[in-house]
C-alpha cells in the first residue's frame, strides 16, 4: 500500500465511522441512563430524510442537519414515550420503532419524489478543512478536512466524557443506570432522566442520518441507514459506554468497512468480508470482559417502576 | 401489555404502508390478481422500481387487481406467499433470485396460483423462472466503457455477488476485453443493495485507483456510484457512470453515459397476457436482447461525447447478439432436468 493509497484509506475510515460515531456517542448516553434504544436505525434513517427535505427546502445543507436532528428527536420521543412513559419492554418498543421508521420515511419518500425514485441532487454539508492540522502528513486530511458534522462527534467524545463523570448531573444520569431504585429516593426524577438521555441519543441519531444524507451519500435512498443503528449499538459496547473509547470504536468500525473496498480495489483476492468481522469479534471479546474491565449499565433494558 | 402491542402494530402498519399495498379497478366479475414481491423498496429507480412499473402496466393495460408487498426476510417471502396464495391470487412475481425456495413450497402449496421469480433458478409446472438475459444489454456497456476510457481502467460495483449479477459482470468484462484487450477491470461488492454510502466508498476507491468509468448492479445504493462519479467530475476528472437493470440515464444525466437496460414493464405484461391467454406451463422464460426485452440505451443528452466508430460498433455487436452469430457469456444458473443452463 502506497502512502497515497494510506491516506485514501484513512480518509474513508472517518467517513464511513463519522455517522457511526455520532449514533453510538447519542446512544451511549441513552444507555448510561439505563435505556437501551434499538429503534436508533428508525431515528437514524428518519435523521436522513428529514435532513434532505430540510435541506431542500431551506437549500442549506446546514438547515437540514437541524432538520435531522428534529426528525430523530421526533422517532426517540415515540420510542420513549413506550418505553420510558409507559415503562413497556425496550427491546420490543424499539424493534417496532425501527420497523416504523423505516416503512414511514419510505412512505413519506415515495409520496415525495414518485413511486420508482430518483437520485436527488441536495445541498450537500460541505467539508471544512481546519488550518494547521489539516495540514499534519498522513492523518491531516483524513481527520481534519471532514463535514462539520465529523468535528461534532471529536467534540462530543471528550464534552461527554466530562460530563458523565465530572458532574453532578453525569452522576445522576449514572445512578439512573446503575440504581434507578436509590437514584430515585435520593431525589433524582429517574423517568425524566431517562426520557431526555433517549431525547439526546435520538436527536444524534439524527444527526448521523442528515450527515449520511448530506455530508456523506449526498442524496437519499429508502433503507440507507443500512444497519448502522444496530452497528452503532455494537460501538457502544466495544467502547465500553466511555465516549472517547466509543469515538475510537467507532472510527475502528469506519476503518474495517474502508479496508474491505480499499482491498477490493487493489484486486486482491482476499476473502475481504472477514475483515468486517474483526470488529464484531473485538465486540464480542469487550462485552466477554477480555478487553479490561467492562459492564453495562446494571439497570440497563430494565423498565423503571418496576413492573408489578 | 397492550399499549406495546399497539405499538407494534402501528410499527408494522407504517411498514406496511410504505409497501404500496394499493389495488386498481376490477373491470367485469373476474379481473386477472397480480401481485408482486420486491425484496427492496421500488423507488431504486433501477431493478424494483422497473417491476413495479410493470405491475401497474398490468393494472392498467388489463384492468387487473394488483398488490405489492415489500419482503426482506425468509419469513416473511413465506407469509406473503401464503398471503396471495390463500386468497386466490392468479399471478405472483416474485422479484429475486432469493424467492426460489420459498416460491418452489408455495407453488406446491398453491397449485392454482402461478408464480413467475425473475432471476429464479427451480422450475415447477406453475413456478417459472424469468430470466432476462441482462448479459447481452452489460456486454454493449462493457464496450462503451472500454472504447471511452482513457486510463485504461474501469470499475464494477456490485451488491451481493449472486449468479445474475455474476453473469451481468462476466460479460461486461467480455465487451469491454473485446474493444480493448489489456483493459484492467476492478470489481467490488459492497454486500448490501440499499446501502449508498457503502457503494459510494466502493466506486471511490475504484476512481483512486484510476477508474474513469464505473458501471454497478445494485438497487437504490446505484445512487451513490453516480454520486461519487460526480464529485470527481467537480473535481476537474473525466469520468463516467452507466446504469443497470432500468433506463437510468435521467437518474443522474449529467454523468451517466448510458444504461444496460431490461424492459421489465412490458415483459411483465407479455407474461400476464400469456398467462390470461393459454397459461404459462412449466418452463423457464427467457427474455434478451432478440426479444427487444434487454438492450444498451445510450444517454441522449451525452450521446455526443460517444466516438462514431464506437456507436458503430456497438450497433454491431448488438445485431450480432440478436442474430445469435454473437454468444455474450452467461453464469448459468436454471436446474433443468437437462442440467443447470
Amino acid at each position: 500500500m502506497s502512502e497515497a493509497e494510506l491516506e485514501l484509506f484513512l480518509q474513508a475510515s472517518v467517513r464511513l465511522g463519522a455517522p457511526l460515531a455520532l449514533a453510538a456517542l447519542g446512544e451511549a448516553v441513552t444507555e448510561r441512563a439505563g435505556v437501551i434504544n434499538i429503534g436508533l436505525e428508525g431515528a437514524i434513517i428518519a435523521g436522513a430524510l428529514g435532513g434532505a427535505l430540510g435541506a431542500l427546502a431551506f437549500e442549506s445543507g446546514g438547515a437540514g442537519v437541524l432538520a435531522g436532528a428534529l426528525a430523530g428527536g421526533i422517532v426517540a420521543l415515540v420510542f420513549a414515550a413506550f418505553a420510558v412513559g409507559l415503562g413497556t419492554d425496550q427491546i420490543i418498543t424499539g424493534t417496532a420503532v425501527t420497523l416504523g421508521g423505516l416503512g414511514l420515511t419510505g412512505a413519506v419518500y415515495q409520496a415525495r419524489f414518485g413511486a420508482t425514485g430518483t437520485a436527488l441532487t441536495l445541498p450537500t454539508l460541505a467539508p471544512v478543512r481546519l488550518p494547521l492540522l489539516a495540514d499534519i502528513p498522513l492523518i491531516g486530511d483524513a481527520l481534519f478536512a471532514q463535514a462539520p458534522t465529523t468535528y461534532l462527534a471529536y467534540a462530543l467524545a471528550p464534552a461527554l466524557w466530562y460530563f458523565f463523570f465530572r458532574t453532578e448531573w453525569g452522576l445522576e444520569l449514572r445512578a439512573v443506570g446503575e440504581q434507578p431504585d436509590a437514584a430515585a429516593a435520593a431525589g433524582v426524577r429517574v423517568r425524566r432522566v431517562r426520557l431526555l438521555a433517549t431525547l439526546l441519543g435520538g436527536t444524534l441519531a439524527g444527526v448521523a442520518g442528515a450527515h449520511l444524507a448530506l455530508a456523506h451519500a449526498g442524496t437519499f435512498a429508502e433503507n440507507m441507514s443500512a444497519g448502522r443503528g444496530f452497528i452503532a449499538i455494537a460501538v457502544v459496547a466495544l467502547g465500553r459506554w466511555n465516549p472517547p473509547w466509543v469515538l475510537l470504536a467507532a472510527l475502528f468500525f469506519g476503518a474495517a468497512s474502508a479496508l474491505q473496498y480499499l482491498l477490493q480495489a487493489l484486486g486482491l483476492d482476499l476473502p475481504y468480508q472477514l475483515f468486517l468481522a474483526i470488529p464484531y469479534l473485538l465486540t464480542l471479546a469487550a462485552l466477554a470482559g477480555w478487553l479490561g474491565r467492562a459492564r453495562a449499565p446494571a439497570a440497563l433494558a430494565t423498565p423503571w417502576p418496576p413492573p408489578r | 401489555m397492550g399499549s406495546l402491542l399497539r405499538t407494534s402494530l402501528l410499527g408494522l402498519a407504517l411498514a406496511f404502508a410504505a409497501c404500496g399495498g394499493d389495488a386498481g379497478p376490477g373491470e367485469g366479475d373476474a379481473p386477472l390478481r397480480v401481485a408482486l414481491l420486491t425484496a427492496g423498496p421500488v423507488s431504486d429507480a433501477g431493478w424494483y422500481a422497473g417491476a413495479y412499473e410493470g405491475l401497474l402496466a398490468i393494472r392498467d393495460s388489463l384492468g387487473a387487481e394488483v398488490s405489492h408487498q415489500q419482503t426482506r426476510t425468509p419469513a416473511e417471502f413465506d407469509e406473503a406467499f401464503l398471503a396471495y396464495g390463500s386468497s386466490g391470487y392468479d399471478l405472483v412475481f416474485a422479484h429475486g433470485f432469493e424467492y426460489q425456495d420459498a416460491a418452489m413450497r408455495a407453488g406446491e402449496q398453491f397449485p392454482a396460483t402461478t408464480i413467475v421469480v425473475s432471476g429464479g433458478g427451480r422450475v415447477a409446472a406453475n413456478v417459472i423462472p424469468f430470466i432476462f438475459e441482462l448479459e447481452e444489454g452489460s456486454y454493449l456497456a462493457g464496450m462503451l466503457a472500454a472504447g471511452m476510457s482513457e486510463s485504461g481502467t474501469i470499475g464494477m460495483v456490485g451488491g451481493v455477488e449472486i449468479p445474475p449479477v455474476q453473469g451481468t459482470f462476466r460479460a461486461f468484462e467480455a465487451g469491454a476485453r473485446a474493444v480493448d484487450p489489456d483493459v484492467e477491470i476492478l470489481e467490488a461488492f459492497t454486500g448490501n443493495w440499499d446501502d449508498v454510502a457503502a457503494a459510494k466508498e466502493a466506486a471511490a476507491a475504484q476512481l483512486a485507483r484510476g477508474a474513469d468509468v464505473i458501471i454497478h448492479n445494485v438497487d437504490a445504493a446505484s445512487f451513490g456510484v453516480f454520486q461519487a462519479v460526480r464529485e470527481v467530475v467537480g473535481m476537474g476528472r473525466t469520468a463516467w457512470a452507466l446504469g443497470m437493470n432500468r433506463d437510468q440515464n435521467d437518474v443522474a444525466p449529467d454523468v451517466i453515459l448510458g444504461s444496460a437496460v431490461i424492459r421489465i414493464p412490458e415483459a411483465f405484461l407479455e407474461v400476464a397476457l400469456a398467462l390470461q391467454a393459454r397459461g404459462l406451463g412449466g418452463e423457464p422464460i427467457y427474455e434478451g436482447a432478440s426479444e427487444g426485452v434487454v438492450d444498451f440505451v445510450l444517454n441522449p443528452a451525452l450521446s455526443s461525447r460517444v466516438p462514431p466508430d464506437l456507436v458503430g460498433s456497438m450497433d454491431a455487436a448488438r445485431e450480432r447478439i440478436r442474430s445469435g452469430e454473437l454468444a455474450v457469456p452467461r453464469v448459468p444458473f436454471v436446474e433443468t432436468e437437462s442440467g443447470i443452463r
